[in-house]
C-alpha cells in the first residue's frame, strides 16, 4: 500500500509539471514506557505513515508533505504543490540528484522481529531496570524505554528504488540517591537483548559514589570524559562537517586538509554499523550510504554532501543526504588502546565527567562553547577519585577540545541521548588542560 | 477533519473502563522558506494532522498517538487503543499512581484573528519580506559572509475533548523568523542568533523593523570587535529587555514547573532546587515578581485552554521575590490538593501534554531604564547575548554578552565591552537585584522540555534590570 501511494505520487507530481521528484514513505509503530520515581509513569502506544517528497522545477525547491484525506486527491495535491513552486526564486546553487538505479549492502543487525512482539513483556525489562539501579543503591529510578519498527521507502524520479525495514530501541536511566548525587546512562540498539540492567547499575553505581559532592573547582585540569558526554561533542563535531551548516557560518571545520583534532581522534560517519541506531543502506535520494572519515587522525578529511552538494565542490556525494542539508547517520569514534581504568593513572589533577548538557556557542566558527557536568562529577589526584564534586562549567572550544584529547579507551558504547540525537559510537577520553569555571 | 474519530476513540476508552479518557486532533498547515547568502534554498508546505489519546487506567497513564486515517480508521485505532489498554493494565502493577485535580467542563470555541492572513498572503511575498531584511544587512557595510535566515508560519487547529464534558476548538496562527549572522571584522568572526516570533497572522512582521534592527546590530559587533574593551572584573550590571528575558525563562520559569519538582522530568529535563516547603519564601529582592501568562494577545506562547481544557490565567511565579506559585497541570495540582493553573502543552498531537511555560516575563518597575544608570559608578549594560546554559537544578547559569557597553559614572557610554560573561547562582541573581525598569520587551524562543523531546514555542521577556556588585569574566 505505502509503495502505491508513493509511486502514484512520483507519477502524479512529474505529470502535473515536476521536473525532478523524490518521495520518502516512513511506516513506523513505537512503544514507549516512561518510569519515574521507581514506577512507570505513563505508556505510548504511536503508529504513523509519513509521505515526505522533494520535488524541482527550472532549479526551483520544494519539500511538501502529503496525507491521505477525502478532501484531495494525490492529483490535486501534486497540482496544486507544483503550481505553488512557480512562485519560488530558483537556486541556482543545486545541481540535480543522483541517478539510479543501485545496488544496496544489507546493513547487519538492523531487524529483529522480537523487537516487535515484545508486547507487554516491555513491562518487566523495565522492572529490571530499576531494580538494577536500587541495587546499586539508587533510591530513585527515571527513565524511558523506547521501541520502534519501521519501513522505508524511497522512490525518485532518477531510477531509484529503494525499501528498508527495521526495528529499534533506546533506553535511558537516571539513578538518584539524592539531588545532589545524581547518574545517568542510555543505550541504544537494533537488536535483542535490551541492555536496561547494564545501563541502569552503571548509573546507580555513579550515583552512589556522587553523595556529598563538596563545592566545584576552577582552573585548567585534564578531564576524563565518559561516552555519554562525549557523544554530545562528537554529535557537534560531525554536524560541522555537513557542507550545510559550512555555508551557513555554523562550523569550526572552516579548511580541509587542516588540523582540527589531535593524532588519536579519528572520527567518521557511519550508517553501515551493524547495529547502528540509524544504520541505513542508503541516504534520502537513495544514494548507497559508506564510512565517511571526518577527522583522520585528527586531519579534517572531508564535508558531508549530497548529490547536489558534491557536484557544486566538484567532489563525490558521500551518501548523506539530507536533500536540503546533508548530515551525519551514525557518529564513529575509533577506540584507543588504554583500559579506562588506565586513563585515570595519567592524571595528577583532573575531574572525570560522566555527564554533560547545555552545550551552547558563542561562535561556532571559532567553535567557543561552555558546557554544563551533571550527575556524578569527581575530583581525580594523583590517578585516583578523591571524592565528588557540584556546579562547575566547562569552557573550551571545539577545535581546543578535540586537539587536547591524548588517550582513548579500547571499548566503544553506543549513545544516544538529548543532547547527541545522533547515535554515537565512542569511547571514553582523556582530554588535557581544559578550562573549569564556577559561579561566583 | 476527523472529530468524529475523536469522538469515537473517547467513547471506546470510558466503556472499556477507563478512569478518565480525552481526545487532541491537531491540524497543521505550515510553510516555510530558508534563505542562505541571498539564495532561497528551498520552499516548504506541509500540512499535517493526527490524534492524540490519553487516559488513565487502574491509575495509570496510557498515551495513544496515530496519523494514518482511511477508510477502515475505526478498525486501526480500535486495534491501537487495544493494545495500549494492555500494555498500561500490565504497567499497573508497577505505577506511579495517576490523580487529577477537579476541573469545570467547558464547551468553548475560540481562534486568534489574523489582520494579514497567513494563508492569504502570497508566497512570493513572503520571500521578498525576508530577502529585503538580507538585502539591508548587505547595505550595512559591514562585511557579513553568512546569513542564514528561516522564516516559517503555521495554522493550527486544534480539537479537544475529554470524558468529563469539555469540548474545545481551537485556531491559532503564527509566524517566527530565525537568523544566524556571521560578521568579520579585523579577521575575527563574530556572530549574532536570534528569533522573532507571534501567533497572529504577517502584520507581527512589519511590527518587528528587522530591516532597521538587523544593520543596528551588526554594526554594533563590528565596533565591539574593533574598540571593545575587557569587562571590569567586579561591576553593576544592567540587562536589557533579551537578556532579562532569557534569565528569567531559564531561572524564574523552569524551576517553578511542578513535574520538576516532584521528579516527573528527572531522566533528562532534570529537577528544580525549588520544592514544595520553599512556598513563601524569598528568592529575590522586593522589586521581582515574575508572571507566566498564556493569554497575551498575538504572544508566541498563546493559548486560551491547555492541553487538558483548563482556562489558561496569568500565573505570577514570583511575586515581590516571594516564591508564589508553581506552573501545575491536572496531575501535580492534585498533588498539593490545588486546581490546575492551565499549564499542561503538548507540541502536537503525537506528544502527552505536560507542564509547560508560555509567556514569562519579568513584571516591569516604575525606572525608565536610563534611570537604571544614574547611580552606577562602574557596570556593563548587556543589550544581548549568545552563549548560555543552566544547570538541570535550574542553580548554576551563564550568561555571555554579545552587544555590551561600559557604564561610568551614572552614564551609559559608547564603549563596547567584549563578551562580559556572568556566571552565577539564581538566588544570588535575584537577591542582588535591585531596580527593575519599564522598558518590557517580548522575545521568541523554542522551549526544549520532555523525553521524547517537545519544543514548544514561548515569549520570555519583561524590562531591563540592575543587579548589583557581579563578578565578571
Amino acid at each position: 500500500m505505502i509503495t502505491h501511494i508513493s509511486e502514484q505520487l512520483k507519477k502524479e507530481m512529474l505529470k502535473a509539471g515536476a521536473d525532478e521528484v523524490v518521495v520518502i514513505t516512513t511506516q513506523q509503530k513505537a512503544t514507549q514506557l516512561k518510569f519515574v520515581n521507581n514506577k512507570i509513569a505513563k505508556t505510548g502506544t504511536e503508529e504513523f505513515i509519513n509521505y515526505d517528497l522533494f520535488i524541482t522545477k527550472n532549479k526551483k525547491i520544494l519539500t511538501t508533505s502529503f496525507m491521505p484525506s477525502e478532501k484531495e486527491t494525490i492529483k490535486e495535491f501534486c497540482q496544486k504543490n507544483v503550481k505553488l513552486i512557480n512562485y519560488l526564486p530558483p537556486n541556482k546553487n543545486y545541481k540535480g540528484l543522483a541517478e539510479g538505479p543501485f545496488k544496496y549492502r544489507k546493513i547487519e543487525q538492523s531487524y529483529d522481529p522480537k523487537i516487535e512482539k515484545l508486547g507487554e513483556k516491555a513491562v518487566d525489562i523495565i522492572e529490571e531496570g530499576i531494580n538494577a539501579a536500587l541495587t546499586e543503591g539508587a533510591k530513585r529510578v527515571a527513565g524511558n524505554l523506547e521501541l520502534y519498527s519501521f519501513e522505508n521507502f524511497i522512490t525518485t524520479s532518477h531510477n531509484v528504488e529503494f525499501s528498508e525495514k527495521g526495528t529499534k530501541w533506546y533506553s535511558s536511566v537516571r539513578a538518584l540517591v539524592d539531588q545532589y548525587a545524581t547518574g545517568h546512562m542510555t543505550s541504544c540498539g537494533r537488536m535483542l537483548p535490551i541492555k536496561i540492567e547494564e545501563t541502569a547499575s552503571f548509573a546507580g553505581e555513579i550515583a552512589k559514589k556522587a553523595k556529598n559532592p563538596q563545592p566545584g573547582v576552577e582552573g585548567k585540569f585534564d578531564l576524563i570524559f565518559e561516552p555519554l558526554p562525549l557523544a554530545n561533542l562528537f554529535n557537534l563535531a560531525a554536524y560541522a562537517a555537513s557542507i550545510f551548516e559550512f555555508e551557513s557560518g555554523l562550523s569550526f571545520l572552516t579548511r580541509l586538509n587542516e588540523r582540527f583534532g589531535s593524532e588519536k581522534v579519528t572520527l567518521a560517519d557511519d550508517a553501515t554499523l551493524p547495529n547502528g541506531f540509524n544504520s541505513t543502506a542508503a541516504d534520502l535520494e537513495g544514494v548507497p550510504t559508506r564510512r565517511n572519515i571526518i577527522l583522520d587522525k585528527g586531519i579534517f578529511k572531508t564535508y558531508l554532501h549530497n548529490t547536489s552538494t558534491a557536484r557544486r565542490y566538484k567532489t563525490q556525494t558521500t551518501g548523506n543526504a539530507g536533500l536540503i542539508s546533508p548530515g551525519p547517520w551514525n557518529v564513529w569514534v575509533a577506540p584507543g588502546d588504554h583500559k579506562k581504568e588506565e586513563l585515570f593513572k595519567e592524571i595528577k589533577r583532573g575531574v572525570y565527567i560522566t555527564n554533560i548538557w547545555y552545550t551552547r556557542f558563542q561562535n561556532y566558527i571559532t567553535g567557543e562553547f561552555s558546557t554544563i557536568p551533571r550527575d556524578g562529577i569527581f575530583l581525580i589526584k594523583n590517578g585516583k577519585i578523591e571524592y565528588p564534586i557540584k556546579e562547575i562549567r566547562i569552557k573550551s572550544t571545539m577545535p581546543e577540545f578535540l586537539k587536547n584529547i591524548s588517550a582513548l579507551s579500547n571499548k566503544q558504547h553506543q549513545i544516544k541521548s538529548w543532547e547527541a540525537d545522533t547515535p554515537t559510537f565512542t569511547p571514553a577520553v582523556l582530554v588535557k588542560n581544559i578550562t573549569i569555571t564556577k559561579p561566583k | 477533519m476527523h472529530e468524529d474519530l475523536a469522538e469515537f476513540s473517547l467513547a471506546y476508552l470510558k466503556k472499556a473502563g477507563v478512569e478518565y479518557a480525552e481526545a487532541r486532533l491537531e491540524e497543521h498547515q505550515t510553510n516555510r522558506f530558508i534563505l542562505k547568502n541571498s539564495r532561497l534554498e528551498a520552499g516548504g508546505s506541509n500540512h499535517y494532522y493526527g490524534l492524540g489519546l490519553r487516559y488513565i487506567l487502574h491509575k495509570t497513564m496510557g498515551f495513544i498517538s496515530a496519523n494514518d486515517f482511511g477508510k477502515d480508521d475505526k478498525e486501526k485505532i480500535k486495534q491501537l487503543m487495544e493494545q495500549s489498554l494492555k500494555l498500561t493494565a500490565k504497567s499497573s502493577k508497577i505505577k506511579e499512581a495517576i490523580n487529577f485535580s477537579p476541573a469545570q467542563a467547558v464547551k468553548e470555541d475560540y481562534q486568534t484573528l489574523q489582520k494579514i492572513k497567513i494563508q492569504d498572503f502570497p508566497t512570493e511575498e513572503k520571500i521578498k519580506l525576508i530577502a529585503e531584511i538580507d538585502k539591508s544587512v548587505l547595505a550595512a557595510k559591514v562585511k557579513v559572509p553568512n546569513r542564514y535566515f528561516s522564516l516559517s508560519d503555521d495554522l493550527l487547529y486544534k480539537f479537544y475533548l475529554n470524558s468529563e464534558g469539555t469540548k474545545i476548538t481551537a485556531k491559532i496562527p503564527r509566524v517566527v523568523l530565525m537568523y544566524y549572522l556571521t560578521l568579520v571584522e579585523n579577521n575575527q568572526p563574530v556572530q549574532r542568533y536570534w528569533e522573532y516570533g507571534s501567533s497572529c497572522g504577517y502584520e507581527s512582521f512589519g511590527r518587528w523593523q528587522l530591516d532597521k534592527k538587523l544593520p543596528e546590530e551588526i554594526k554594533a559587533l563590528a565596533k565591539n570587535v574593533k574598540l571593545g574593551i575587557k569587562p571590569p572584573q567586579q561591576a553593576d550590571v544592567v540587562v536589557a529587555p533579551e537578556v532579562t528575558g532569557i534569565m528569567v525563562h531559564e531561572s524564574a520559569g523552569h524551576p517553578y514547573e511542578a513535574d520538576r519538582i516532584f521528579g516527573r522530568e528527572a531522566a533528562q529535563a532534570g529537577e528544580s532546587f525549588i520544592n514544595q516547603k520553599m512556598l513563601g519564601k524569598k528568592i529575590g529582592q522586593e522589586c521581582i515578581t515574575v508572571a507566566d501568562d498564556p493569554t497575551l494577545p498575538g504572544s508566541y506562547g498563546y493559548f486560551l485552554y491547555d492541553d487538558e481544557g483548563v482556562k489558561a490565567r496569568r500565573k505570577l511565579l514570583v511575586k515581590n521575590g516571594l516564591i508564589n506559585e508553581f506552573l501545575h497541570n491536572r496531575e501535580t495540582a492534585a498533588r498539593l490538593s490545588l486546581a490546575s493553573n492551565g499549564s499542561a502543552r503538548a507540541n502536537n498531537y503525537d506528544k502527552e501534554a505536560m507542564v509547560r511555560m508560555s509567556n514569562t516575563f519579568l513584571m516591569p518597575g516604575n525606572y525608565t531604564e536610563e534611570e537604571l544608570f544614574e547611580d552606577i559608578k562602574l557596570g556593563v549594560y548587556i543589550k544581548n547575548f549568545m552563549e548560555w546554559n543552566i544547570d538541570d537544578k535550574r542553580l548554576n547559569q551563564k550568561y555571555v554578552g554579545n552587544e555590551a557597553y561600559l557604564i561610568k559614572n551614572g552614564r551609559l557610554t559608547d564603549q563596547p565591552v567584549k563578551k562580559p560573561a556572568i556566571e552565577i547562582t539564581t538566588p544570588k541573581l535575584w537577591s542582588s537585584a535591585d531596580a527593575v525598569a519599564n522598558n518590557s520587551e517580548y522575545h521568541a524562543g523554542n522551549c526544549g522540555k520532555g523525553e521524547p523531546m517537545q519544543a514548544i514555542p514561548v515569549w520570555f521577556g519583561g524590562p531591563s534590570f540592575r543587579i548589583r556588585n557581579l563578578r565578571l569574566s
